[in-house]
């Protein structure tokens, strides 16, 4: 019986396969910068037998070789996706869950206690200052209707009574359940693509934070509140399911104090200054989130000719509090970020 | 090594770190048994160095085996022959073994890693599912490999022996060892047990000679002292059995003889896995420590996740699926599922691998 030849095709598609994405690595224009980790790819390595021997040619051809990979996003969606086929939700440390949403899977706590006992010694140092804490529940805490059924715990309740135990000599705000009320109200306080909580979010802490600092918060009706659309934030990016729809970002301005706003970023030896809590340019990135002052910064002044008082504040922060202190702006001359 | 040897009170060698080259214990052993095979007679002398340095090199099999005895592959050096269908047969195989790899091995190690994380609040059936994890991680890992260099030697036209025969089905330890890893096996029995006696000496000089060759292979392993603690657990058991077991085992239903290997293979692991005898000791307890626990939160949210691909693991360490594809092996369509299994294999492993090197420099926990 003549053998046919349809039964070499597993093999010429084997070999089209390994040849193809060859060749494509060779032609393609080489990347420098994926937007979506936020990194310079490596290019390809310059060769010396010092370099050979000491194994960094290797290391860094090895490097080249993946990030220049032919349609690499594309591989790491196809991964995404198929670890969600195989039943396994959150293997890349984001849960893909209902309605959209894109969530951390529970931070390890191996810091938590050293933390704590350093804010209660700073605190006790400085006893003629007023100090305050507040920390942001997680993402999967408070919505937790929409989590897969099967995910890791987040043990956001015993961490905030380990800090009400263990933080005494400060002013503990406590916003879980002014959260999880506006959250069951309909209102959306974190993003779906993003770990930060939205300007809704932000508000509401500002409103909860307004007893321990003693300011009155302005109401909602105040801010002009302006909505941009295809904010691909963090977890959408480390996530890989690039099928997820981008949220929207919403920028909340009080027009009351235009121009006596002023925001100097300080970098090493550079100081820059810029005249609105907000940064428009970054509204061009997939990630929109530093337009809020400019993304993270070792430190930062904000100077409010127009603050209903002239008291200062000191925030030491995450990047939770960049949406957060334009919201303070108002009740404080100055507030120095660090 | 140094660090084992330092445990005699008189010796204090300092350790001092020689890079090891890669496939070291692997092609050690072939050109051992190039000189073996030539001086017995068994094989010609191989007179061109170029046919020789091939042998010794040869690369689908240079780092992860299978170790190829000289006499089997001295024909097939300077006389095999490439065709269309040995390539075909090995990509098929080559795509079997990295499937094995990627899509089994490599979550299976993810579960392991998740399970030995949590550590402490794993509860027994937390550990036992770690150790499970890890059992299957090994055995598809190295498979694979060995798959992989099979595939690879047939695109060569090379016939190299199989290196495992599906040892997860072992009624005994006794065959677990003609299953699991066979070049190895063969190497011992065959330049070790038989030239030192084997058992035409007598039931002690055999005993000793067991005990030389499993010592042996447990440091082939490594020089740490959890690989010979390994290598002499399986000789005992393996005695046990040859001399007092082997009647209870042949009359036993088939169910009681496959948990009994199960078992210690299983523990056999824990044995292979960790160097630190303390951390050992601690989750053999873990295993057996029925008081407490079931299963912690977190363990139990591991094992969920990877409740599947731990089912298709145990399907696939049975000869079930290769039974399936050997009705259907002679069809004239088999090209259709072969095609698309290997380009579904090719698809996935790839983007598996592309992932693992995507490293987003995120803010996260800023």
């Amino acid at each position: 019986m003549k053998k046919s030849k349809l039964r070499l095709i597993p093999m010429i598609v084997f070999l089209v396969f390994v040849f193809s994405l060859t060749v494509l690595f060779f032609v393609s224009p080489k990347k420098e910068y994926s937007s979506s980790e936020k990194r310079y790819l490596q290019q390809a390595p310059a060769f010396s037998f010092a370099a050979l021997f000491s194994g960094k040619f290797g290391d860094e051809f090895e490097t080249f070789l993946s990030d220049q990979f032919a349609g690499r996003n594309l591989w790491v969606g196809l991964a995404s996706y198929y670890q969600l086929a195989i039943g396994n939700n959150g293997s890349n440390g984001i849960y893909y869950c209902k309605d959209n949403y894109l969530v951390n899977d529970p931070c390890g706590d191996g810091r938590l206690s050293v933390n704590t006992d350093v804010i209660e010694e700073f605190a006790g140092k400085h006893s003629e200052v007023p100090v305050t804490v507040l920390i942001a529940p997680s993402t999967g805490y408070i919505c937790s209707d929409v989590l897969p059924p099967v995910h890791k715990q987040y043990k956001d309740d015993a961490y905030f009574e380990s800090f009400q135990e263990k933080l005494r000599d400060v002013d503990f705000v406590d916003v879980r359940e002014a959260f999880q009320n506006e959250y069951s109200a309909g209102n959306q306080i974190y993003y779906k693509t993003d770990h930060h909580w939205t300007s809704y979010g932000a508000y509401t802490a500002y409103k909860e934070l307004s007893p321990a600092l003693g300011y009155e918060p302005n109401d909602e009706s105040v801010y002009e509140k302006t909505s941009y659309e295809d904010f691909y934030g963090t977890t959408y990016s480390s996530s890989g399911f690039w099928l997820i729809p981008p949220d929207e970002i919403e920028v909340w301005e009080n027009h009351a104090h235009d121009g006596a706003v002023k925001v100097t970023v300080i970098e090493g030896e550079n100081r820059t200054e810029h005249d609105d809590l907000f940064f428009y340019s970054h509204l061009e990135e997939d990630d929109k989130y530093p337009v809020f002052l400019d993304g993270n910064h070792a430190y930062e002044i904000i100077e409010n000719a127009a603050a209903a008082s002239d008291e200062r504040l000191l925030v030491i922060k995450d990047s939770f509090a960049h949406s957060l202190v334009p919201f303070l702006s108002d009740h404080y001359a100055s507030i120095t970020m660090l | 090594m140094t660090s084992t040897l330092n445990y005699l009170p008189f010796l204090n060698i300092p350790a001092f770190k020689v890079p090891l080259p890669i496939g070291i214990s692997f092609y050690t052993f072939q050109t051992m048994s190039y000189s073996i095979d030539v001086y017995r007679g068994d094989a010609p002398m191989q007179k061109n160095i170029i046919t020789f340095g091939t042998y010794v090199s040869l690369f689908p099999q240079l780092i992860a085996g299978p170790i190829v005895r000289y006499k089997d592959v001295a024909y097939q050096l300077d006389h095999r022959r490439e065709t269309l269908d040995s390539f075909t047969k090995g990509v098929m195989i080559f795509c079997i073994g990295l499937g094995k790899k990627v899509l089994i091995a490599n979550q299976m190690g993810a579960l392991w890693d998740a399970i030995r994380e949590s550590g402490e609040a794993n509860g027994w059936l937390g550990s036992w599912v770690g150790i499970i994890a890890y059992t299957f991680q090994i055995y598809f890992d190295f498979s694979g490999y060995s798959d992989m260099a099979c595939g690879l030697g047939n695109m060569l036209g090379f016939e190299f022996l199989k290196n495992f025969n599906y040892p997860y089905i072992s009624k005994s330890i006794t065959e677990f060892w003609r299953r699991w890893h066979i070049s190895l096996g063969t190497w011992f029995r065959e330049y070790v047990y038989i030239p030192l006696g084997g058992n035409r000496k007598g039931t002690g000089r055999q005993i000793l000679n067991l005990l030389i060759v499993w010592f042996l292979t447990g440091f082939w392993h490594g020089a740490d002292f959890n690989f010979i603690f390994w290598g002499l657990y399986f000789g005992l058991l393996l005695i046990i059995e040859k001399f007092v077991l082997k009647r209870w085992l042949d009359k036993a239903p088939a169910f009681v003889s496959h948990i009994y290997s199960l078992f210690f293979i299983v523990i056999g692991w824990v044995l292979f896995y960790f160097s630190d005898l303390t951390q050992m000791w601690n989750y053999i307890v873990s295993m057996f420590s029925f008081g407490s626990d079931v299963i912690g939160d977190s363990a139990a949210a591991s094992a969920l996740s990877y409740l599947p691909m731990l089912i298709v693991a145990g399907i696939a360490s049975t000869p079930l699926a290769a039974k399936l594809y050997g009705k259907i092996k002679t069809a004239k369509f088999i090209w259709v599922p072969q095609t698309l299994y290997c380009l579904g294999v090719l698809a996935v492993c790839t983007a598996l691998l592309v992932s693992q090197s995507y490293n987003p420099f995120l803010y996260f926990r800023f």
